[in-house]
C-alpha cells in the first residue's frame, strides 16, 4: 500500500495500537502504523481525514495520542518506549500540529470547490447523481477526473476570495483553565496564534526575533500569558519583560492615532464647542475629578482596562481592513484645498460638507427618485415575526382577525346612534321596573318564563 | 411647497411636510404675532430647524418692520453648521421660486471666525452663533450689545440653557489664579510707570473719559440701543467711577489690596460658605474695601487695558477674572453663594484651596435677553416638563407647547427593564451600586442585546466612576469577552481626543457590518453632542438614572435656593434634571421617521410615575403598561419582535397621509383638525 515515493517525515518505534506493538510513520500526506515485523500498515489515515488530535494529560501513566476523524471514528496510539515515551509523543504531536491545519484548509477548500462546481453546472450535477449516488463509481473516482481541471482553471478565483476578519473575542477563547496543581493551562490553536499576530504585529515581531533562538515556542507563549501585556489591568512593574516594549509601541501607536485626529468633523469632540468658557469661569465640575495625578491603584487599573478595550477593538478593526486600505482617500483629502475659493468664509472641506448634507437630509420629505424596487409582500406578517406557532385549539384567531374585529367594533360604535323615537316612554319603563321588583306582578313564582319573555321584548324595543 | 400659515405665505423647501411641522409653525407664528416668548418642544428629526427658519424668514419678509432680525443660537459647532446648511437650502428654494436673487444676509459666528464682525452683525438679517455670544456677558458685550430690539431670538437645543446661564456667571479662584493675577498686576504697574514717563497725557485723558464714558453708556441704554450687561448693572451707569480708583495707580493699588485679601481667604483649614453680603462685610472689616469701588472694578480694568493699549488681553485673563468677580459679588446680594474649600473631598491630605463664586439663579444671565428682545423662543427635542423652564428662567411665555411625532409605524420602542432574569431589582441607586448581582444583570442585559441588535448599540452610564467600576467588574467576570464575540467594544474616556477616535472607530465598525458597542456617560460630551442615526444606534441602553452628583456643596446651595426662591422642591429638580439627561441620551438614537431604535431604561425607578411623567411626551406615549417592569429575557423578546418589524421595507407611500403630507392633504379640513391636536398645550 505504501508507495515508494512517499516521504517519511517521522518514524516512532514501540508504539502500541490495540495492544499490539508496532511502528508509527508520519508521512507527507498521511499517518500510518504497522505492527512489528510486518511489512504493511494496518492503520492509515490521510491528514485531510483527521479532524483533530488529542493527547493524554501529562501526569498519566499511559502516554497516548488519539486521532479523531471527520467520520467520528478515532484511533489511539500508546507510546510504550519507557525511556522516551513522552518525547516521542511530543515529537509526533508537534509535527501533527503543523501538518493538520494545512490539510484541513485544503480539504475544506476542495469540498467547497466541489460543492460550487455541482451547484453551478447542472449537467455535472446530473452526472454526479447518475454515477455516484447510484454507486456506479465512487466519489473519489468521479472527482479524480474533474479536479485536475479545477486546479488549473482560474487562479484568480482563489486570490479574489474575501479576507476573513478576526473575531473580536479571540482572546476570550484562550481562557485559562486550572490544571489542578496550582498552574494555569492556556489552549492555543493555530487560528488563535494567527489572530494574535494579525492584531498585534508587535507580538509577531517579538516572536520572530526570539523564537527559536532565545526561547522555544512554548516559553514564548508562557511569557506572553504571564506578561502584563496580556493582563492589561495589571500595572506594569517589571521591565525585564520582553513584552513591555510591545506595550510601549502600542501606546505610541494609540497616541499617534489620537494625534492624527478624526476625519469626520461631526464626531470630533474637540471642536464640538464653539466658545468654551475661559479658565476660571463656570461651575466647577460637579463630579469628583480623576486626573492622572491622584488616581488610586484601582482607578488606574480600571482606566487601563478601558484603554485596552479601545485599543484592542481598534486593532481588530484595523487588522480586518488593513489590506483594503489605499492611499486614495488621503489624496482626495488633500486635493480639497484648491476648491471653492470664491468665498473663503464658507469654504468647507468636502468630507465635512458631505457629512453635514447627510445630517440635514430628510429623505422622506423629498420626492422619491430612486428606482422602484419590489417590496416583499408578506401575507401573514405575524407568522414571519413569530415563526410557526402550534395551534392551541380550533378557535385560533390571528392577530389580523383581532385587529379586524376591533376595527369593526370601533366602526360600529362610532356609527351607533340610539333610536330615540322607538324608546319606551318613562311611565311604561317605571311600571315595568315596579312589576319586575321583588313583590311585583311579574315576580311571582312560576312566572319565570313569562318574565324573561316580557323583559326581552322590552329590551329589544329599546 | 408654499404654505399658508394663518394668512402668511411660507416657502418650505420640500415636496412634503410632516403634520407636526405645520403645527409647530402655527404656534410659532402665534408667538411672533403676540410679540411674546415661547417654549416649544418637538422631537429631533422632525425638521424643527427648517420649520423655524422657514416661518421666521417668511415673517421677516412679510413684516419687515415688525421683525428685523433672526438671532439663532445653538450649542455646538456642528449644530451651527447644520443650521447654515439648512438656511442655504431654504435660500436656494427662495431664489428658485421667486426668480429673484435674495438680498438676505446671513452670518454665522464661531470662535475661529469672530474677527471684525461687529458692523456686519448689525446689518445681517440672520445671525447664527453659539449661546455664549448672547448669554455670556463677557462676550455678549463685545458681539451682541447693539442688536436691534425687534429681533427674534431662538435658543435651539435649549434643554440645558439654565446651566449655560449659570456657567457664564460663575467664577472659580484657585491659588494659581491669584499667582497669575499677581503677575498681571505687576505688569500693569510697570506699564503705567513707563507710560507716565512718556505719555502722561494719555492717562489724564483716560481719567476724563471715565466720567464721560459711563454716562454715554447710560444714555445708550436709556435710548434702547444696547443689550444690558448683567455684569454692569444699571445703577452703575448713573454714577461716576469712585475717586478711590479713578487714577490708574490708585486702581492698581486697590487691586493689590483685594488680591492680598483673597489670598488670605484661601488660607483656610475648613470649608467656608457665605453669602455675598457676608463677604462684603468681611472685606470691609479686614481691609477696608468698600462695596462701591468693587462694583466698578470690571469696568475700570477694561478702561485701563484700553488706555495702556494692551494687545493681548488673554494674558490678562487672571486679573480680568478677579475684577469680574469683584463686580459680581458687590452687585448681586442674592442668587450667588461663596464656597471656599481647602481641599478636594477625595484627597483631604492635598491642599488645593478653591474659592467658588457660584451663580444659583439662571435667570440673572438671561434676564437682559428676555427684556430686550420682543420674541425669545426656547426649543428642543426634550424640554419636559415644559413649565419648569419659565419658572427657573423667570419669564412669562405666551405659548408653551409640546409636539408629538406622528408616526406611520411606531419606530421607537421604549422598554423599562426593572429586573434581572433572577428577579433581582435593577437600579443604580447608591445602596445597590456596588451590588454584584445588579452589575452582573446589567452585564447580562448588554450581552443579550449585543446578540440580537444589529449594528450599533450605545450604552450610557450615570457617571465616569460608575462606568469604570462596572467595566472592570464585567472584565473580571468575562462578560466583556463574551460581548466581544458579538460586537467590538469602544469606551468613552475623559480624554476628548481619545474618545473622538473611539467614536470614529465605532462608526467604522457599524459601517462595515461588524457591529459595535459604545459605552458612554450621561452628561458627557458624547451624550450631548453626537447623534447616532440609523445603524449607528439601533439601541440605546440607559444604565441607571443619571442623577447629578449630589454631594457637591455648590449643588446643595443651588437646590436650597431653588426651594426658597422658586418653590421647586429639591427632589423635583433633581428628578427633572436626571430625566432630561436620560431623555437626551435615549433620544440620540432616533433622528427621524425613517430611523428606528430601541430605548432601554435599565432601572426599576423609571417605572414610577414621577420619573416617567417627566419624559418628553413623544417618548412617554409609547411606553405601555406592559413594558414597565420587564426582566432581561422579556425585554429581549420584545426587542426581537420590534427589530424584525422595523427591518421591513418602509416606503414613502406608507407614510403619506399619516405622518407625511402633500400640500393637498394638508389643506383638507379633516387633516387641519387633526393637526390642532398635535400640539399639546400646557
Amino acid at each position: 500500500m505504501a508507495s515508494l515515493s512517499e516521504e517519511v517525515l517521522l518514524v516512532v518505534k514501540k508504539v502500541r495500537q490495540r495492544k499490539q506493538d508496532g511502528t508509527l510513520y508520519l508521512m507527507a500526506e498521511r499517518i500510518a502504523w504497522g505492527p512489528e515485523g510486518k511489512d504493511r500498515f494496518t492503520v492509515s489515515h490521510l491528514y485531510a481525514d483527521i479532524r483533530c488530535q488529542k493527547i493524554s494529560p501529562d501526569g498519566k501513566a499511559k502516554v497516548q495520542l488519539q486521532l479523531v476523524l471527520h467520520t467520528g471514528e478515532s484511533t489511539t496510539f500508546h507510546f510504550a518506549n519507557e525511556s522516551s515515551a513522552l518525547k516521542d509523543r511530543e515529537a509526533a504531536k508537534e509535527l501533527l500540529q503543523q501538518l493538520l491545519p494545512k490539510f484541513k484548509k485544503k480539504a475544506n477548500k476542495e469540498l467547497e470547490e466541489k460543492n460550487r462546481m455541482l451547484q453551478e453546472d447542472p449537467v455535472l450535477f446530473q452526472l454526479y447523481k447518475d454515477l455516484v449516488v447510484s454507486q456506479v463509481i465512487s466519489a473519489e473516482e468521479f472527482w479524480a477526473n474533474r479536479l485536475g481541471g479545477v486546479n488549473n482553471t482560474d487562479p484568480t478565483l482563489f486570490n479574489n476570495k474575501q479576507e476573513v476578519g478576526i473575531s473580536g473575542a479571540f482572546l476570550a477563547d484562550i481562557r485559562p483553565q486550572t490544571d489542578g496543581c496550582n498552574g494555569l493551562r492556556y489552549n492555543l490553536t493555530a487560528d488563535i496564534i494567527e489572530s494574535i499576530f494579525r492584531t498585534y504585529p508587535a507580538v509577531k515581531q517579538k516572536y520572530s526575533e526570539n523564537v527559536p533562538h532565545n526561547l522555544t515556542e512554548k516559553e514564548f507563549w508562557t511569557r506572553f500569558f504571564q506578561s502584563h501585556y496580556f493582563h492589561r489591568d495589571r500595572i506594569n512593574t517589571g521591565t525585564q519583560d520582553i513584552f513591555s516594549e510591545c506595550a510601549k509601541q502600542d501606546e505610541k501607536g494609540l497616541k499617534s492615532l489620537v494625534v492624527q485626529g478624526v476625519k469626520n468633523p461631526l464626531v470630533d469632540l474637540l471642536s464640538l464647542e464653539d466658545k468654551t468658557l475661559d479658565e476660571g469661569y463656570g461651575v466647577s465640575t460637579t463630579q469628583p475629578s480623576t486626573s492622572n495625578a491622584n488616581r488610586t491603584v484601582k482607578e488606574s487599573s480600571n482606566y487601563a482596562i478601558i484603554k485596552r478595550f479601545n485599543h484592542h477593538s481598534a486593532m481588530v478593526l484595523a487588522a480586518g481592513s488593513r489590506k483594503g486600505e489605499t492611499p486614495a482617500d488621503q489624496a482626495s483629502e488633500t486635493s480639497s484645498t484648491d476648491g471653492n475659493s470664491r468665498d473663503s468664509d464658507f469654504f468647507q472641506p468636502p468630507v465635512k460638507k458631505v457629512k453635514l448634507q447627510e445630517a440635514i437630509e430628510y429623505e422622506d420629505l423629498q420626492r422619491e427618485n430612486r428606482p422602484k424596487t419590489v417590496a416583499l409582500n408578506l401575507k401573514k406578517s405575524d407568522r414571519y415575526a413569530h415563526g410557526p406557532v402550534p395551534l392551541q385549539s380550533q378557535q385560533y384567531t390571528t392577530s389580523q382577525d383581532i385587529i379586524n374585529s376591533v376595527n369593526y367594533i370601533r366602526h360600529e360604535m362610532a356609527n351607533y346612534k340610539p333610536n330615540l323615537t322607538q324608546v319606551v316612554s318613562s311611565t311604561a319603563a317605571s311600571s315595568a321596573i315596579v312589576a319586575l321588583s321583588p313583590g311585583g306582578v311579574l315576580m311571582q313564582a312560576g312566572a319565570q318564563q313569562a318574565i324573561n319573555r316580557k323583559f326581552l321584548s322590552l329590551m329589544f324595543s329599546g | 411647497m408654499k404654505l399658508n400659515i394663518e394668512g402668511l405665505l411660507v416657502y418650505f423647501p420640500y415636496d412634503y411636510i410632516y403634520p407636526e411641522q405645520y403645527s409647530y409653525m402655527l404656534e410659532l407664528k402665534r408667538t411672533l404675532d403676540a410679540k411674546g416668548h415661547g417654549v416649544l418642544e418637538m422631537p429631533s428629526g422632525t425638521g424643527k430647524t427648517i420649520s423655524l427658519l422657514s416661518l421666521i424668514i417668511a415673517y421677516q419678509r412679510a413684516f419687515p418692520l415688525e421683525v428685523t432680525k433672526l438671532i439663532y443660537c445653538s450649542r455646538t459647532v456642528p449644530e451651527i453648521e447644520k443650521v447654515i446648511e439648512e438656511l442655504r437650502k431654504l435660500m436656494e428654494f427662495y431664489s428658485k421660486e421667486t426668480g429673484e436673487s435674495n438680498n438676505f444676509l446671513a452670518l454665522a459666528l464661531s470662535s475661529r471666525k469672530n474677527l471684525c464682525i461687529h458692523p456686519e452683525i448689525l446689518h445681517a438679517n440672520i445671525v447664527v452663533y453659539s449661546y455664549h455670544y448672547l448669554l455670556d456677558p463677557k462676550i455678549a458685550d463685545l458681539v451682541s450689545k447693539e442688536l436691534a430690539k425687534k429681533s427674534v431670538v431662538v435658543f435651539d437645543e435649549a434643554h440645558n440653557i439654565d446651566n449655560v446661564c449659570i456657567d457664564s456667571m460663575s467664577v472659580n479662584i484657585t491659588r494659581r489664579t491669584l499667582d497669575r493675577c499677581q503677575n498681571n498686576v505687576d505688569t500693569l504697574q510697570n506699564t503705567i510707570h513707563k507710560i507716565k514717563e512718556t505719555d502722561a497725557a494719555k492717562l489724564r485723558e483716560e481719567y476724563r473719559r471715565l466720567v464721560e464714558g459711563l454716562k454715554e453708556a447710560n444714555v445708550a441704554r436709556e435710548t434702547d440701543i444696547y443689550l444690558a450687561n448683567p455684569v454692569l448693572p444699571d445703577e452703575i451707569l448713573q454714577e461716576a467711577v469712585p475717586g478711590t480708583i479713578r487714577t490708574a495707580e490708585h486702581f492698581v493699588g486697590f487691586l493689590r489690596r483685594f488680591l492680598e485679601y483673597l489670598k488670605s481667604r484661601l488660607r483656610v483649614q475648613h470649608v467656608v460658605q457665605e453669602s455675598a453680603p457676608q463677604f462684603l462685610k468681611d472685606i470691609f472689616d479686614k481691609v477696608c474695601i468698600d462695596r462701591k469701588p468693587l462694583r466698578f472694578c470690571a469696568e475700570r480694568l477694561q478702561s485701563l487695558l484700553r488706555t495702556l493699549e494692551i494687545a493681548d488681553i488673554a494674558d490678562f485673563s487672571a486679573v480680568t477674572l478677579i475684577s469680574n468677580f469683584a463686580t459680581l459679588v458687590s452687585t448681586y446680594s442674592q442668587g450667588f453663594t461663596i464656597i471656599i474649600e481647602p481641599f478636594e473631598d477625595r484627597t483631604p491630605t492635598i491642599a488645593n484651596p478653591v474659592l467658588h463664586f457660584s451663580c444659583m439663579d439662571p435667570s440673572i444671565a438671561i434676564k437682559p435677553v428676555f427684556q430686550r428682545f420682543q420674541s425669545v423662543i426656547i426649543t428642543s427635542g426634550t424640554l419636559s416638563p415644559l413649565d419648569i423652564y419659565p419658572r427657573i428662567l423667570d419669564f412669562r411665555p405666551v405659548t408653551m407647547a409640546s409636539f408629538t411625532m406622528t408616526l406611520a409605524r411606531t419606530c421607537l420602542c421604549p422598554l423599562i427593564v426593572g429586573r434581572g432574569n433572577d428577579q433581582v431589582a435593577l437600579s443604580s441607586k447608591f445602596e445597590t451600586r456596588e451590588d454584584f448581582a445588579v452589575i452582573r444583570n446589567y452585564g447580562n442585559l448588554l450581552l443579550e442585546m449585543s446578540a440580537i441588535v444589529p449594528d450599533g448599540i450605545v450604552a450610557f452610564f450615570t457617571s465616569y466612576v460608575y462606568m469604570e467600576n462596572i467595566v472592570a467588574s464585567w472584565y473580571e467576570q468575562g462578560i466583556l469577552e463574551n460581548i466581544q464575540r458579538n460586537k467590538l467594544i469602544f469606551i468613552e474616556t475623559q480624554d476628548a481626543a481619545e474618545t473622538s477616535m473611539a467614536l470614529e472607530k465605532y462608526q467604522e465598525a457599524c459601517e462595515n457590518g461588524r457591529g459595535a458597542i459604545l459605552l458612554s456617560v450621561a452628561r458627557g460630551k458624547v451624550s450631548e453632542g453626537i447623534d447616532f442615526v440609523h445603524h449607528f444606534g439601533r439601541a440605546v441602553i440607559m444604565f441607571g438614572v443619571p442623577y447629578v452628583y449630589t454631594q457637591s456643596r455648590i449643588l446643595k446651595a443651588r437646590l436650597e435656593y431653588l426651594r426658597d426662591q422658586f418653590q421647586i422642591r429639591e427632589n423635583d429638580f433633581l428628578t427633572f434634571d436626571a430625566m432630561r439627561h436620560a431623555a437626551q441620551c435615549v433620544g440620540r438614537a432616533i433622528r427621524g421617521k425613517t430611523d428606528y431604535g430601541l430605548m432601554i431604561f435599565a432601572d426599576k425607578r423609571y417605572a414610577r410615575a414621577d420619573k416617567r411623567g417627566k419624559l418628553p411626551r413623544w417618548i412617554q406615549e409609547h411606553i405601555n403598561d406592559g413594558s414597565l417592569n420587564l426582566t432581561v429575557d422579556e425585554a429581549v423578546q420584545l426587542a426581537k419582535h420590534f427589530l424584525r418589524q422595523m427591518a421591513q421595507p418602509f416606503r414613502q407611500e406608507d407614510q403619506l397621509g399619516l405622518s407625511l403630507l402633500t400640500l393637498e392633504q394638508l389643506q383638507s379640513e379633516e387633516m387641519l383638525q387633526k393637526i390642532t391636536q398635535i400640539a399639546h398645550q400646557t
